[in-house]
């Protein structure tokens, strides 16, 4: 198994392993020491089952269920409630009209965003598998947070290492005008807190830990902490943080939530079928105690 | 002395010099500032010291003055200006900085997203004029940026794909994106959303612009959260480095802008210790560019 980066900060491709086939502890601890180096590692040409990514993912941890797979009903469900359908393809394989309530919530994949932030322990990786991609558009951008993090000045770090934030899918989605969430959900949307600068576990390097999710910070004015949030995201994504990668079928790509942001870009899916699959592992704990009205 | 002007930046913005802007202008300068706004699109004067009467005669010499939205929906004697000032300060009606949870405050906040002036108006803004008085130590720049080179630099396909768009703006908008909606009920009808197109004609160059603005919530006829994911791409392209040119504010600089052909936003400052007493005055657009719906105003 060899590791070739593909950006100056982060980013490696693998090459010379098959995720269709069961892996070696000694093979799951090279990727894991990957993915604590780049963050973010590229796998292509793997023509997997979903069976298959689940087993692979189930090497770094436990299997998490999507929100998405939370908050629908049965037979609403086009995989199996550990995949996350990250396409535009309603239950019976048919593109989702303009209007679809899904198709609008999932818009929000379009901010820069870590996975499951808004959950008290939020996820460790996602692993992305790319079975159907569009002809032209709907890359998927990753952001380095460590680089982000030790680009700032001395005076900003020093002015959030110690702040809190809260994180919700209602904050993402309000972005954006989205807040067709059926009562019964309503527990799911109470926000979460975590810290704004994390240490990585794996790499031991300072992150910006930063998402859409994010509507605010602990003790401060609402307006004033979503101004000044927008402000550390711009600078964190700024073109030389950023790595886009362009899908290929088969392509897996697996990232560190820990560590990066990611979103998508806009494609043409009222015409082309998109039909990425989407793993997701947890992280060991929460990185701030929750107060008393969150989950 | 004759007026100068010195390009700031490869595609806009230059620094007028050989004019003291105190004074009444004769109409060739007049007409030498009008062209310089339209080629240029921002314009930055150096040194001139004025009090509030003389920015106001200035800014006569270019349109008509619009009070600000913040003025029309302040308490009588919430205001630290007559009324023709917009009041960019952090400073209230005793001249003491704005507590960290005025509403006011916060509410000015929504100025550090790239906006154009009173794009949430039918009749939208032409030139806006702000003058600084008092500037913080470090930070509080204002960044501009040029929705002609933006509108020029997109590809074929989003040109065709935009060119008859029509846009929703209000002031909700902006600020409900901040979690800010602290509106007196009684102004609930300056929070009507307006419509501009997404791509303007300048009336005098003819070059096409993207009217952007943190005031848009919609497009006409889309979901609004496609809407909203798109213009923010597209403020996203319109807002890199290569098209953005940051002030450093002096004191007793005056910068003008066309609302029509820029956006600007503030950046942060340590406005809890230090006073940034900035004034400007807003010259109403010759909106509305499209027909308004019923609901709106």
């Amino acid at each position: 198994m060899q590791i070739q980066p593909l950006h100056p900060l982060f980013v490696g491709e693998v090459s010379g392993i098959d995720l269709s086939k069961p892996i070696s502890p000694e093979q799951a601890r090279q990727i894991e020491a990957g993915m604590d180096q780049y963050g973010v590692l590229v796998f292509h040409d793997q023509q997997i089952t979903d069976e298959q990514q689940m087993d692979f993912s189930r090497n770094f941890g436990e299997l998490e269920v999507s929100s998405q797979g939370e908050m629908s009903k049965p037979g609403e469900l086009r995989l199996a409630v550990q995949m996350a359908d990250v396409s535009n393809l309603d239950e019976h394989n048919q593109v989702r009209a303009r209007d679809d309530a899904k198709r609008l919530s999932s818009l929000g994949n379009r901010l820069w965003h870590s996975d499951a932030s808004f959950r008290a322990i939020p996820a460790r990786y996602s692993l992305l598998s790319a079975r159907v991609v569009p002809g032209a558009g709907g890359n998927t951008e990753f952001a380095d947070m460590r680089a982000a993090h030790d680009a700032l000045d001395a005076k900003t770090k020093a002015e959030i290492e110690d702040l809190i934030t809260e994180h919700s899918i209602a904050f993402s989605r309000a972005e954006l005008g989205f807040d067709a969430f059926p009562a019964e959900h309503q527990a799911k949307l109470r926000p979460v807190r975590h810290r704004l600068v994390t240490t990585h576990p794996g790499s031991g390097r300072k992150v910006l830990y930063l998402s859409s999710h994010i509507g605010t910070i602990v003790g401060w004015p609402v307006p004033e902490a979503r101004a000044y949030l927008r402000d550390l995201i711009e600078h964190a994504t700024q073109r030389r943080f950023v790595h886009a990668h362009q899908w290929r079928v088969n392509d897996l790509v697996m990232w560190d939530n820990r560590a990066t942001l990611h979103r998508v870009r806009r494609y043409a899916d009222m015409a082309e079928i998109r039909d990425l699959r989407r793993t997701t592992t947890r992280c060991d704990g929460p990185t701030a105690e929750q107060v008393l009205a969150a989950e | 002395m004759a007026i100068n002007i010195r390009e700031l930046h490869p595609s806009f913005a230059a620094e007028v010099s050989g004019i003291d802007i105190g004074r009444p202008l004769t109409p060739n300068e007049a007409a030498a500032i009008e062209a310089g706004m339209d080629r240029h699109a921002v314009l930055v004067f150096r040194d001139q010291p004025l009090t509030d009467d003389q920015q106001i005669d200035f800014s006569r010499n270019f349109g008509t003055i619009e009070v600000t939205l913040a003025r029309q929906m302040a308490k009588p004697g919430d205001a630290r200006l007559r009324e023709e000032m917009g009041d960019i300060s952090n400073l209230d009606a005793n001249n003491r900085l704005r507590a960290r949870d005025d509403a006011r405050r916060l509410y000015a906040l929504g100025n550090r997203l790239w906006h154009a002036d009173a794009s949430f108006r039918a009749e939208g803004a032409k030139y806006s004029l702000l003058s600084a008085r008092v500037v913080p130590g470090s930070g509080g720049n204002t960044e501009f940026a040029d929705m002609r080179a933006a509108y020029d630099a997109l590809d074929a396909k989003t040109k065709a794909e935009i060119d008859d768009l029509v846009t929703e703006h209000s002031i909700a908008f902006s600020r409900g994106e901040l979690g800010f909606e602290d509106f007196n009920s009684e102004h609930s009808a300056k929070l009507n959303p307006v419509r501009h197109p997404l791509v303007l004609v300048h009336p005098v160059t003819r070059r096409k612009s993207l009217f952007l603005s943190a005031h848009i919530g919609g497009i006409v006829g889309w979901p609004v959260p496609e809407a909203r994911a798109f213009i923010r791409d597209l403020t996203e392209h319109a807002t890199q480095r290569p098209f953005v040119h940051a002030h450093q504010w002096r004191v007793n600089d005056l910068v003008m802008w066309d609302n029509r052909t820029t956006m600007h936003r503030a950046r942060r400052y340590n406005d809890a210790a230090e006073i940034r007493d900035l004034r400007r005055t807003s010259l109403r657009g010759a909106g509305p560019y499209v027909a308004q719906c019923l609901a709106a105003e």
